[in-house]
């Protein structure tokens, strides 16, 4: 008889708020339920309030594991775009957000886990020790991640560059990355803002990039930053001309 | 209308037997005894130890009364305190195997186990009984569903066993509750179980050399054992005259016999997680209590204990007889 093969959650050996805090944190039946509802709210807010539009749905991923970037210039951003993913997927997805922000205490770390399927990533000085984490997390297959390249919402609106992280993440590896672009979340909700205005958000979805034959080195993530922030500027351009 | 939802929040007479308060009495003075006898053997422990036993300590101090008191405060509370337990059981389990992946099998023992109490509160024993094989079918059937038979067996394996364990067999524990004199059934079940532990450890530390089974659980010696099992039953026996006293199980005979059972049982739960976890490759189920591990780690001895004292008890005496069965569902016509 051949033996069975056990394959225990990444985080079972984390205490509770650590668990809450860490990259390798897996979802459950609980969390999972509480992301999809949390998902069917936003998007019925979305839809009311902000006239969400998705242009490109069909360039959406099928399954995982996969990267979808985007422009950020608001807090609704990563609202936006999980969104956008059908709930099957949408449950199997993290945005990455930022650990000085939304992981500060016991409190904000639970919300953002439980309710977001967040995973948190600390932009002061980030090492590739942190990325591996979320490197391996693609590579086996355990979900998909939302992420904002720029590294930091734009202040003014305007899109700025891309940070290297992303080809650490992706060079080599069969993670198709899917570009986004998303027009209206800064008239809704720009920096410093609390109280969204009720501006239209459109998001225009490119088609996914593959990086499996790029190198895992420092040129290699360089050219994947390269075509990502063209691709997403790219969508910019699009939007700007109303095609 | 019955008086059985009156019966279910009933806690005016919570320390009304003598034996709850004779139990009570034993934990306070453990929680008080602990650290002097920490402190007195401080000098013949080993840092690492002695830092262990500390942390240990202290989450007891917590754990202890965050069960207890709504076990002890009405039958309703208890139910749900150990359908609680029963969940995060059945979570560490799931996760630690790699079954809480699978989410419909999950949802299924989880639906189960919610079940077994519901079933607990309506003082319905036929549903109660009726749940462990049906709970077992429909993890048979729905894991043919998503049409991939490989790896069938594993996931209907594990997901049956987790809720046979965790659902059924503690469950049983809930449905004690049922009977007006349970809170000192169910206490005399628990702190027997902790005891045993505690006996074996001491026992073992004092006098313990061979090892009966150094696969399974390398620490645990046959002096351990058998100076647990004198003790156990030693204890179990006396408090059991105490509990039932009157009674039909009020003879030494029987009263010696659950406390074989609670040690043995005890014991074998312990060996069973011990097995587990060497299966699957883990130390701990979990980290969520510290100097523990998992709720598993703590719960493990009352795996086995749980049902088979049960049943023991019920032959001889029965749950809540003379109170009127089925107080929900008789309401709803059901």
């Amino acid at each position: 008889m051949d033996k069975w093969t056990y394959k225990p959650a990444a985080d079972t050996q984390l205490q509770p708020l650590e668990r809450l805090q860490s990259t390798r944190r897996e979802a459950g039946l609980v969390s999972v339920g509480l992301h999809a509802v949390t998902t069917v709210g936003l998007r019925a807010y979305l839809g009311a309030y902000h006239r969400l539009r998705v242009i490109g749905r069909e360039n959406l991923p099928r399954q995982t594991p996969f990267v979808l970037i985007a422009n950020h210039e608001s807090m609704l951003d990563s609202l936006v775009l999980i969104s956008a993913l059908p709930l099957r997927l949408r449950i199997e997805t993290s945005p990455v957000a930022a650990g000085d922000v939304f992981f500060t205490n016991a409190v904000s770390s639970f919300l953002s886990a439980v309710f977001m399927n967040a995973l948190p990533i600390r932009r002061k000085g980030v090492t590739t020790h942190a990325l591996e984490d979320l490197r391996a997390r693609l590579v086996e297959g355990r979900g998909g991640l939302v992420l904002f390249p720029e590294g930091m919402r734009s202040r003014d609106g305007k899109m700025l560059p891309f940070k290297s992280g992303l080809g650490n993440l992706v060079a080599g590896a069969r993670i198709p990355v899917i570009p986004c672009f998303m027009d209206g979340p800064y008239r809704a909700l720009p920096f410093g803002c609390v109280v969204p205005r009720p501006a239209r958000i459109t998001v225009r979805i490119g088609a996914p990039l593959s990086f499996e034959a790029q190198p895992n080195t420092r040129e290699g993530w360089n050219e994947v930053v390269r075509a990502c922030e063209g691709a997403v500027r790219g969508l910019a351009g699009d939007a700007a001309r109303g095609g | 209308m019955n008086g059985g939802i009156e019966y279910l929040f009933s806690f005016k007479d919570a320390f009304a037997q003598p034996a709850t308060r004779v139990f009570l009495w034993i934990i306070l003075g453990a929680f008080v005894a602990a650290p002097i006898v920490m402190l007195a053997l401080q000098g013949r422990m080993s840092e690492a130890t002695r830092r262990d036993a500390w942390v240990r300590y202290r989450t007891w101090l917590l754990i202890a009364p965050a069960f207890l008191a709504p076990v002890l405060f009405a039958p309703a509370t208890a139910i749900a305190a150990v359908a609680v337990v029963s969940i995060l059981c059945y979570r560490e389990f799931a996760r630690a195997t790699g079954l809480f992946r699978e989410r419909s099998l999950s949802a299924i023992v989880a639906a189960g186990i919610v079940l077994v109490a519901c079933a607990s509160l309506d003082h319905w024993y036929g549903l109660f009984a009726a749940l462990t094989p049906l709970t077992v079918i429909v993890i048979a059937a729905a894991a043919v569903l998503p049409d991939s038979p490989k790896g069938y067996l594993q996931r209907v394996s594990l997901a049956s066993v987790a809720f046979l364990l965790f659902g059924s067999g503690l469950g049983h524990l809930g449905y004690i509750a049922n009977d007006p004199g349970y809170r000192a059934i169910l206490l005399l079940i628990l702190v027997s179980v902790q005891l045993n532990d505690i006996f074996a450890y001491v026992c073992g530390k004092s006098f313990g050399r061979r090892k009966l089974f150094p696969h399974t659980s390398p620490g645990k010696t046959l002096g351990g054992h058998l100076g647990a099992l004198v003790l156990t039953t030693a204890f179990a026996a006396a408090m059991g005259h105490v509990v039932f006293e009157g009674t039909a199980l009020d003879r030494w005979p029987a009263l010696i016999a659950l406390g074989l059972i609670i040690s043995v049982g005890g014991q074998l739960g312990d060996l069973v997680l011990g097995s587990i976890k060497r299966d699957i490759g883990v130390k701990d189920m979990a980290a969520t209590l510290p100097g523990h591990g998992g709720f598993l780690d703590r719960m493990n001895s009352s795996l086995l204990v749980a049902p088979a004292v049960f049943h023991f008890v019920g032959y001889a005496l029965g749950y809540g007889l003379e109170r009127e069965p089925r107080v929900f569902s008789s309401l709803v016509g059901f």
